[in-house]
């Protein structure tokens, strides 16, 4: 009886540890663009913070008062697209084109172009717009 | 804060911020060592919680225990060269803060096993399956919310 009785303890602790990982296993996003909409997106705004690392580069944008979080593409391809942290500083004007989130509230999008100052970053140039 | 910039500023830390191989190989590890660790951590309280009867106990604990502190050693030390890349974000991260307290609760609670087991070697009184179901609910835990702290 002894054991049976731990076996259902075992089994009570297993399922809930299985229904406590399941639960929480939601919202995961912002890797690739499953987290974004289809249609193409322009951001215009203020620099307010930059970026560049791993695992993917992000900026901060200021728009009418509200921080957007841009995010770009892992250190290495925007490097390569010729965007560093000392190609821009706080205050810039930027307008990033890309693909905002499909949560209306959430005020992020994945920028596949930046232009700043008259400059065009393609940090993921196989998803550009066509010209 | 002073400490979390000068964090970043580190040479080593600058490197790895930027790197194309460095950067996911201390991920990988930081993924193995948690791997090594709640495996083993599921297994041992399961058998302590009666599972597995045919396997002799105490051997199975004490190889099980030293796979687990070594895969958290690994999450540990790979964790802080992820964490000192963005120090200062992540340490105003409620995510990342809510998976260190967790750590720390399990960590207690790892405490207090071995606290219990000195008088109740296979922990069946009702504080010690309590602290085995618990010390599986908040390795899991602390998962679930590392995984939140890269997508938030």
């Amino acid at each position: 009886m002894r054991h049976l009785q731990s076996f259902r303890t075992v089994r009570a602790a297993v399922a809930g540890v299985a229904l406590w990982a399941g639960a929480a296993g939601v919202a995961m996003a912002h890797h690739g663009w499953s987290w974004t909409e289809d249609g193409f997106f322009e951001l215009e705004g203020v620099i307010r913070a930059v970026y560049v690392g791993n695992p993917h580069a992000t900026l901060d944008v200021d728009v009418g008062g509200e921080i957007w979080r841009v995010e770009l593409a892992p250190p290495s391809a925007t490097i390569a697209a010729g965007f560093t942290e000392d190609t821009v500083e706080a205050g810039d004007e930027v307008t990033a084109i890309g693909n905002r989130s499909r949560e209306d509230t959430e005020r992020r999008m994945k920028a596949v172009r930046l232009v700043i100052g008259g400059q065009t970053y393609d940090v993921y140039p196989n998803r550009v717009p066509p010209a | 804060m002073e400490l979390l910039a000068t964090i970043e500023g580190l040479a080593l830390v600058r490197a790895l911020k930027t790197s194309f191989y460095a950067y996911p190989v201390v991920n990988a590890v930081h993924v193995l060592g948690i791997g090594a660790l709640v495996t083993s951590v599921v297994l041992m309280d399961l058998r302590l919680l009666g599972a597995f009867g045919a396997i002799s106990p105490h051997p199975f604990v004490r190889l099980l225990r030293r796979v687990a502190l070594l895969g958290f050693g690994a999450a540990v030390a790979t964790g802080m060269l992820m964490f000192a890349i963005r120090a200062t974000d992540y340490a105003q991260m409620t995510v990342f803060l809510g998976k260190m307290m967790l750590i720390a609760v399990a960590g207690l609670n790892f405490l207090a096993v071995v606290r219990l087991e000195r008088r109740d070697r296979t922990l069946t009184s009702p504080a010690g399956r309590l602290a085995l179901v618990l010390s599986m609910l908040l390795w899991t835990g602390v998962v679930v919310l590392g995984r939140f702290v890269g997508f938030v």
